[in-house]
């Protein structure tokens, strides 16, 4: 394999990482209630800003910045399972659908106005360097958010998986009343997951912030992203996500390289409809 | 026999909710399916609904095989059902709920309208019938799945607990209905709690218990079996005993 | 009453542009039957069926580019792109509804999503639809049927024209096999199936029609305006508009996005005019807020509100 071919795969790897981070919020909603969260993207548009403003104001860099864009996502996951999520949630679907549309909307267009449309961008150094390896050049920036995004994900997996915690949070997702009576709060674990997953996809932001431009409208793209790695993982699986996404990261470098940066998410959006049509229930889903 | 059930089996990942079941309805009776809380009872109605496409196993509904036909070619047939869980059309009117099982037979309005009048006037429902479906109480909610059910002329219907969180003189009403509907030659399979509802309604009984059948015959047979005592009795003494701690305590 | 209430309200509709002339008015109550029928298009699938698509805006470009190219192309009036429009939006509404509709209501929403992202890409990319420009309808009117006109007032019968036949047919379906069928899926698919219906395809059925529907809506603005580029004609802020109207009236009834379409549309018309258009992320964010105002506390929209009332006096 030549060199560039090689730097195009494992650049998809790295940014398939940090998709995958992100879309693990969203299947893990969608797994737990399911509810689809259509202002996640926007989640991630605000991840960013934090980012940056930390970055503007303050001059943090991304060890203070992302813990902080966690934290702030944590808080607004929660914030809008109370006061959006809850109260539809038992209601009909379209009232669903609109709430958390309605959601986005308002997010993305909010900060459109705070912000501007202006596209804004971290220096280039903010996480300096690059290096060769093996005739392949690496960007500081992007291996960091690949590696950390990856441990990340495999962190959220366990934590669902292997913990009291996770366990409790299944009960619930399994049935609301037997896992009251034994004792567990559904609207506490409830909440819990939407901080987690707004947290997750707070880091996610908040890495995309630093090889990444920032503007209101670039959740639009990511959470059309997001929807297709969890379509494509099957819906509520965390292992599903990080595969998808690693492989639509792929696929996007690759297509970019090939066929030019226009059409890269028109493949991706393609992938999607034919994942629809072919396998609906995703590569580990079921229906 | 007007459905016939041979090894059926429902699993669940690794979890066998219905363990090769065999199981025959015989045309023109009431059959009741007892057995304590999660015996598999309704796991076993969805997979003759077609709600659910068993594992494993045969079931011949009037000689036809329908393991894995949709729940649309089961009511198509002839196999009506009603939920342990109403699922009404809460955003309709009670008329118009009965209108929607009408249509199966009549594709015209004024037909289904006639037809669904009619199954709301024998229903009880009739007083009801503008008002919305999220108006009424659990007995009325029942009541309009049985009719909904029963406008799509059956030749079985399926009742799962339909008589469950019923007051007496409600239970007794149901059962009036359940009758009437019976001697209009429809076949019954009913899902029960409640003792003396079966053992006042059902010519046959089986009981389930895990999964599989444990006893089957008439009701005196069936109540007379120590199996049976076993399962449910030993049940009612172990939640008598919690209802006196939980007095106590 | 309600039957008094349906006259006084044809009877207003018929000569309010008479009593109210003027160019503004004239356009407005124009644009506003415009976006009556688009939503109560949309209504057929995500009112009454309950399926919520937010691509809705592809199928209104079908029929603008449809028309569009019947005269860029071929030199007909634009009108004559009408079946081209309204077959290219059927086509793609089987392409996304055959395999989502078959599944819970999210996929359906998310591929939908997808479908109007990836067409408003390739419509910016591709030349024969005027790419990133845009296509231009006739300039001067060659005969009556490129239906030009400098006045909007034959724009604004027109569209009451089409806008009573879709409200009539939608009349007509809500009381026929379908209507009940389509408002019973909505309660419940499970239950719906258990009572013989199949499902899945009168999902198909009303996407369909629902989409023909706005392509015809497509093509009327493009007749209007005479104008067509990505941002007007597949741009997200339409399906927004739609889903919005029909969400406010009240989905899933007659008259619901019609009413819808009588309170924003002229709101944003006005609010515009005095801002100097400059407004469009206020407007956003003030849609935003509404749907979620709505979903929260009203999922039955305004009509239900009133109905509330209405049973309690
Ligand atoms: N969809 C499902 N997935 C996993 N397990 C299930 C599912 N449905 C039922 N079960 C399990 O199968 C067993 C049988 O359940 P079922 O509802 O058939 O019992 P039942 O006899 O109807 O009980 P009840 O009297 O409480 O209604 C239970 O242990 C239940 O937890
Ligand atoms: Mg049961």
């Amino acid at each position: 394999m030549s060199p560039i071919l090689l730097q195009v795969i494992v650049g998809g790897l790295l940014l398939g990482a940090v998709y995958a981070l992100f879309s693990s919020g969203l299947t893990l909603i969608w797994g737990m209630m399911n509810v689809v969260n259509f202002a996640h993207g926007d989640f991630v548009m605000l991840a960013m800003y934090v980012a940056f403003w930390t970055w503007a104001i303050i001059g943090g860099g991304p060890l203070l910045f992302t813990p902080l864009a966690a934290f702030a996502l944590a808080v607004l996951g929660v914030v809008v399972y109370f006061g959006v999520v809850k109260p539809v949630m038992g209601g009909p679907m379209l009232a669903q659908m609109l709430g958390t549309f309605g959601l986005a909307l308002f997010l993305r267009y909010s900060a459109f106005w705070a912000f501007t449309a202006n596209f804004r961008t971290l220096p280039e150094d903010m996480i300096p360097g690059s290096f060769v390896v093996g005739g392949v050049r690496f960007e500081a920036a992007k291996v960091v958010a690949g590696i950390v995004a990856l441990l990340l994900t495999i962190g959220l997996h366990l934590l669902l998986t292997k913990t009291r915690l996770g366990s409790r949070m299944l009960a619930v997702s399994e049935d609301r009343q037997a896992a009251m009576l034994m004792g567990i709060r559904p609207d506490r674990m409830q909440a819990i997951a939407w901080a987690l997953a707004a947290g997750a996809t707070g880091v996610a932001g908040a890495l995309i912030a630093t090889f990444f431009y920032v503007s209101p409208t670039v959740g639009e793209t990511l959470a059309v992203i997001a929807f297709v790695v969890v379509s494509l993982g099957g819906f509520g699986s965390v292992p599903g996500a990080l595969v998808a996404g690693l492989l639509i990261g792929v696929i996007e470098s690759l297509s970019a390289f090939w066929i030019g940066a226009v059409y890269k998410d028109v493949l991706v959006y393609a992938l999607f409809l034919v994942v629809l049509w072919v396998r609906p229930q995703g590569l580990f889903g079921k229906l | 026999m007007l459905i016939e059930a041979r090894g059926v089996t429902m699993r669940f990942g690794g979890f066998t909710a219905v363990d090769a079941v065999d199981l025959d309805v015989a045309e023109g009776r009431i059959t009741g399916l007892i057995g304590p809380n999660g015996a598999g009872k309704s796991t076993f109605f969805n997979c003759l609904a077609g709600d659910y496409r068993p594992s494993a196993g045969s079931i011949r509904f009037a000689g036809r095989e329908i393991a894995g036909l949709t729940p649309e070619s089961h009511a198509r047939l002839g196999m009506a059902r009603t939920y342990q869980v109403p699922h009404t059309f809460t955003d309709m009117s009670v008329g118009d709920n009965v209108m929607v099982g009408a249509f199966l037979r009549h594709r015209r309005t004024a037909d289904a309208r006639r037809a669904a009048d009619a199954v709301l006037e024998r229903t009880g429902l009739a007083g009801q019938a503008r008002h919305r479906a999220s108006s009424l109480g659990t007995a009325g909610r029942k009541r309009l799945e049985i009719a909904r059910a029963l406008a799509t002329e059956p030749k079985v219907l399926l009742l799962d607990e339909a008589l469950a969180g019923l007051t007496a003189t409600e239970i007794q009403a149901a059962i009036t209905l359940v009758r009437d509907i019976h001697r209009s030659g429809i076949t019954i399979v009913i899902v029960e709690h409640i003792m003396e509802v079966i053992l006042s309604l059902a010519d046959r009984v089986t009981v389930f218990h895990h999964g599989r059948i444990i006893s089957q015959g008439t009701p005196g047979e069936v109540t007379g079996d120590p199996k049976v005592v076993e399962a449910y009795l030993g049940r009612s003494l172990e939640r008598q005993r919690q209802r006196a701690a939980e007095a106590s305590g | 009453m309600a039957r008094f209430v349906l006259a006084v309200a044809i009877a207003i509709a018929l000569v309010f542009p008479l009593v109210f002339s003027g160019a503004f008015y004239e356009r407005v109550a124009a644009l506003t039957l415009l976006y009556a029928i688009a939503a109560s298009a949309w209504n057929l699938i995500g009112g009454y069926a309950g399926q919520v698509s937010v691509g809705h805006v592809v199928f209104f470009g079908c029929g603008a580019y449809g028309a569009a190219v019947a005269y860029s192309e071929w030199g007909l009036p634009p009108i004559a792109g009408l079946p081209l429009g309204v077959g290219a939006a059927v086509l793609l509404a089987a392409l996304v509804g055959v395999p989502t509709l078959r599944l819970s209501g999210h996929y359906f929403t998310m591929a939908t999503v997808a479908l109007a992202e990836l067409i408003r890409i390739l419509v910016g990319n591709v030349p024969v639809l005027g790419a990133a420009v845009g296509l231009m309808g006739p300039a001067v009117p060659r005969s009556v049927w490129d239906l030009s006109f400098t006045s909007s007032l034959p724009y604004y019968y027109l569209f009451l024209a089409v806008l009573a036949g879709l409200l009539l047919f939608t009349w007509w379906m809500e009381r026929s096999r379908m209507g009940f069928y389509l408002r019973a899926i909505k309660g419940s698919e499970r239950a719906a199936r258990s009572l013989g219906i199949p499902v899945g395809r009168y999902k198909l059925y009303a996407l369909m029609l629902s989409a023909g529907f706005t392509a015809v809506a497509g093509a009327l603005y493009l007749v209007m305006v005479g104008f067509v580029d990505p941002d007007s004609g597949v741009g997200i802020l339409l399906s927004v508009k739609m889903l919005i109207m029909a969400a406010l009236g009240g989905a899933g009834t007659l008259f619901g996005p019609l009413i819808g379409a009588l309170i924003l549309v002229p709101l944003e018309e006005i609010s515009n005019s005095l801002l100097g258009g400059q407004g469009s992320g206020v407007t956003f964010v003030v849609y935003g807020g509404i749907i979620l105002l709505i979903a929260v506390f009203q999922p039955g929209g305004i009509l239900a509100m009133v109905a509330g009332w209405w049973r309690k006096s």
